[in-house]
């Protein structure tokens, strides 16, 4: 990668030009999806190392989520004595907003950061190199496959999410807090409907934060310098971009969508 | 290697089947195509005039107590009613034919849910059978209107018609009071004049297009409702062939009984007339031993 | 797309750079760098630290290209390739290089088998023997399930060495093979190199520092410095050459052509005495 770019100093022209880049760092990643089907046993692993290890940190704060959210709800729904409606609170506001946000900042931190640090050091240590000398094209072994993982590993994650926190606030509420079993779920299913919550909110919201932090991700990871001290700087960058590329894609989703 | 490829795979796959799984209880379990499956309960129907903010998979309880749930709510096409499913635990198997369901609300604001009251009957109400017997919600409007006596009127949108009737006394009835026929409200009373020629009240009827076929020799009455209530305009059916059109009058009307007719009535002991009152009877009923 | 034009086979010569010239960030690399590495032999290339003899061997792979000239390896020239006569053509170039560059998650056999993998559909025996040929050929065939951050410098570099040649390529390109072995490790390397010449006629390319071991192997040795071929020749005698070039950098002298002051400006003015007055 030949790159002569201009040295930009000023920030929000660098942050421009970064967000260009990997708006065309996405294109070449699309169009090697064909080429990265060879390589479909990598995009399985990736999925395994993006997805499946970071069940556990989706699941406890999922549950974590929806137990404090039960908490707070039944004592500001108890002034109005409508306490009763809290499970419909806490799956509507998990549904649409915390789950696929909550999710997406999770995953960046966990499965972000490693990856574009795995990434870095692949090619600190000339091993993206020695593919390209191996006639292996980087971008379809390495990038495309982690960008996939990513993609579909986010909805499944969030719902996981979801779900955890619709139980945690179960047993806050039901449990601890003395709400009735079935005015709980009564309220609860009759207000949350599939598409504007479900699929609109869950699915849809986290396939789009799973593309942008995987982009964000893959594309840190391919372009910092290939040093050690590159490296820490682009995890930084992954998670800063990530977060900030989240809740500004959370914004126009919802008011696209909802 | 392929071991470690294949370990990949499975645990992969477990993942994606996992979040599908949680992907599927979110979707039937905690939104509205929630499917109620009970352990071992039996369907039992019930019919509302209105089922207020009943929700499905609402408590159905017997003293207090959750028997059950309600399984589904749907209007029948064709009626104005509602048909109302609960899932009832076939513990509770003992539930009497005549019991009454009545749409309850937990506290001042809180949800519904439909309590069962025990009646007398010898037989249990069977699987599949239904409550005949149910009481709907009070919605809050007809409450409020009870407190300011202008409860069950209807507003007339689909149209109505207008009859005439003449009182030697309205009492206090006035425009808005509600017309009923056995107890149901089927119009009302659009006006209340005094004729300055015949010397009585001039009320004027409106009632609802679907009652065309009240005959012609009714008889309007002013009622009370209850004690000390609103007063209303009750019509009696007659027997005639012909039935009241709009602009026709009726003839056989009765006037509302004063509050001092009544009085009168216990104490002067029969007419209201007071000359007969000099009997020396005049001790009031509230001096009987 | 130009027929490649392949000069007969006995051409004497498997890589030609004619008129090489890069400028990278301001700085001219190479300035119309002209080389013929012989085939079926070995060449070492030696120069100062930073005169570009790693940017070299990217050229010649065609990781990089030149702003001018042309790299001709077996007769294709390089620049004009596309994507996809590029990978045909790293098919024949082993590239080893100075980190060894193995792949993290795989363990020793599946690194030598990855290019197989990638590459071919032959049987899952038939690959097994391939990679255990070329680890016996290393000597690390009992070391074939180990990762590699079990493995020292120098059995991470010969594991390397078996991937490279795992196709039996045309040429090796090693990118300072030398660097950080102990002598054992360094004589075990030498001998590998050696014997990868001599018994399978693969022309190597090395790039090095280490003199005395460049001269156990090599058959040829150019210097280059400032971008240009500044000395050529036998290694054995390329030290009494008698240019400034080579007396500085074989007879060890500090300061010559390539200088000890990184170039700055006048020492006087900038410690403050104002004015050098001769």
């Amino acid at each position: 990668m030949n790159m002569r770019e201009p040295q930009r100093h000023n920030v929000v022209s660098q942050s421009l030009a970064q967000i260009g880049a990997s708006g065309l760092f996405l294109l070449t990643l699309l169009a090697a999806i064909p080429r990265s089907m060879r390589y479909f046993r990598e995009t399985v692993r990736q999925l395994w190392f993006v997805g499946a290890m970071s069940l556990t940190i989706i699941m406890v704060c999922g549950l974590f989520v929806g137990m404090v959210l039960m908490l707070q709800l039944y004592h500001v729904l108890s002034i109005f004595g409508g306490t009763s409606a809290s499970g419909m609170v806490v799956a509507l506001s998990v549904y649409r907003e915390l789950g696929p946000v909550v999710t997406a900042l999770l995953f960046a931190g966990r499965a972000g950061t490693a990856v574009t640090a795995e990434i870095g050091l692949m090619r600190a240590t000339d091993q993206i190199d020695a593919m390209e000398m191996m006639a292996v094209d980087p971008i379809a072994y390495v990038a495309t496959p982690r960008f996939l993982a990513g993609l579909i590993a986010m909805p499944l994650l969030c719902c996981v999410f979801c779900a955890m926190a619709v139980f945690g606030g179960h047993l806050v509420g039901v449990t601890w807090l003395g709400i009735d079993n079935g005015t709980f779920w009564s309220n609860m299913t009759a207000v949350v409907d599939v598409r504007t919550d479900i699929v609109n909110g869950v699915l849809l919201k986290s396939l789009a934060f799973g593309a942008v932090v995987s982009l964000i991700a893959v594309f840190q990871g391919f372009t910092t310098p290939p040093t050690s001290e590159g490296v820490a700087y682009a995890t930084t960058r992954t998670v800063v971009a990530s977060s900030i590329a989240i809740l500004a894609l959370d914004f126009v989703l919802t008011a696209f969508l909802m | 290697m392929s071991q470690q490829r294949s370990s990949y795979a499975v645990g992969t796959g477990l993942f994606i089947v996992l979040g599908f799984a949680a992907l599927a209880y979110l979707a039937t379990q905690t939104s509205s195509v929630a499917n109620v499956r009970q352990g071992d309960s039996y369907t039992v129907d019930a019919q509302f005039t209105n089922i207020g903010q009943l929700k499905e998979r609402a408590p159905v309880k017997i003293a207090g107590v959750r028997v059950g749930q309600v399984q589904s709510i749907t209007l029948q096409p064709g009626h104005d009613v509602a048909d109302v499913k609960l899932s009832i635990d076939k513990n509770y198997n003992a539930i009497p034919q005549d019991s009454v369901a009545t749409i309850f609300t937990s506290g001042l604001l809180g949800d519904q849910y439909v309590g069962i009251e025990y009646g007398s009957a010898k037989q249990a109400v069977a699987a599949g059978g239904t409550l005949a017997r149910t009481k709907s919600t009070q919605p809050l409007e007809e409450m409020l209107g009870k407190f300011f006596g202008a409860g069950g009127v209807v507003d007339n949108v689909g149209g109505s018609y207008v009859v005439k009737a003449d009182f030697s006394n309205v009492g206090s009835l006035s425009a808005g009071a509600p017309v009923k026929m056995a107890g149901v409200v089927i119009g009302n009373v659009v006006s209340v004049h005094a004729d300055p020629v015949k010397l009585n009240a001039q009320v004027v009827l409106a009632i609802d297009k679907r009652y065309n076929a009240i005959p012609d020799d009714s008889a309007a009455a002013v009622f009370t409702s209850g004690l000390i209530g609103t007063q209303y305009v009750a019509i009696q059916p007659g027997g005639s062939p012909d039935v009241l059109k709009d602009g026709d009058e009726m003839i056989l009307t009765q006037s509302a009984m004063q509050l001092e007719d009544l009085i009168g009535k216990f104490l002067v002991n029969g007419s209201s007339d007071k000359k007969d009152a000099g009997d020396g009877k005049s001790d009031t009923p509230a001096g009987k031993h | 797309m130009t027929q490649p034009v392949r000069p007969p086979p006995d051409d004497p010569h498997l890589v030609r750079i004619r008129g090489l010239t890069t400028v990278l960030n301001g700085k001219v690399i190479f300035d119309a760098l002209d080389m013929d590495i012989p085939r079926g032999r070995i060449t070492a290339i030696m120069g100062p630290s930073g005169t570009g003899k790693t940017t070299l061997l990217k050229h010649i792979t065609g990781q990089m290209r030149a702003d001018a000239g042309e790299i001709r390896v077996d007769g294709e020239d390089v620049s004009r390739l596309s994507r996809e006569q590029l990978y045909k053509l790293r098919e024949g170039i082993g590239y080893l290089f100075q980190n060894s560059a193995l792949l993290t998650d795989f363990d020793v056999f599946e690194n030598v088998a990855f290019p197989l993998r990638q590459h071919t559909k032959l049987p899952e025996v038939l690959i097994r023997n391939l990679v255990l040929l070329k680890l016996q050929a290393v000597g690390l065939r009992g070391a074939a399930r180990l990762m590699p951050n079990e493995l020292s410098g120098g059995m991470a570099r010969r594991v390397a060495l078996a991937r490279a040649i795992v196709f039996d390529p045309m040429l090796i390109l090693y990118d300072e093979p030398f660097v950080g072995l102990d002598p054992v490790a360094l004589n075990q390397v030498l001998k590998l190199i050696r014997t990868l010449n001599q018994t399978l006629g693969i022309t190597s390319v090395l790039v090095a520092h280490e003199l005395e071991a460049v001269k156990q192997v090599a058959d040829h040795v150019f210097l280059i410095a400032n971008g240009k071929v500044v000395a050529q020749g036998d290694p054995k005698t390329i030290a009494n050459d008698g240019s400034a070039w080579t007396r500085q950098f074989f007879g060890g002298e500090a300061d010559g052509p390539v200088p000890f002051q990184y170039p700055a400006g006048d020492y006087a003015q900038a410690l403050g005495f104002a004015g050098a007055s001769k």
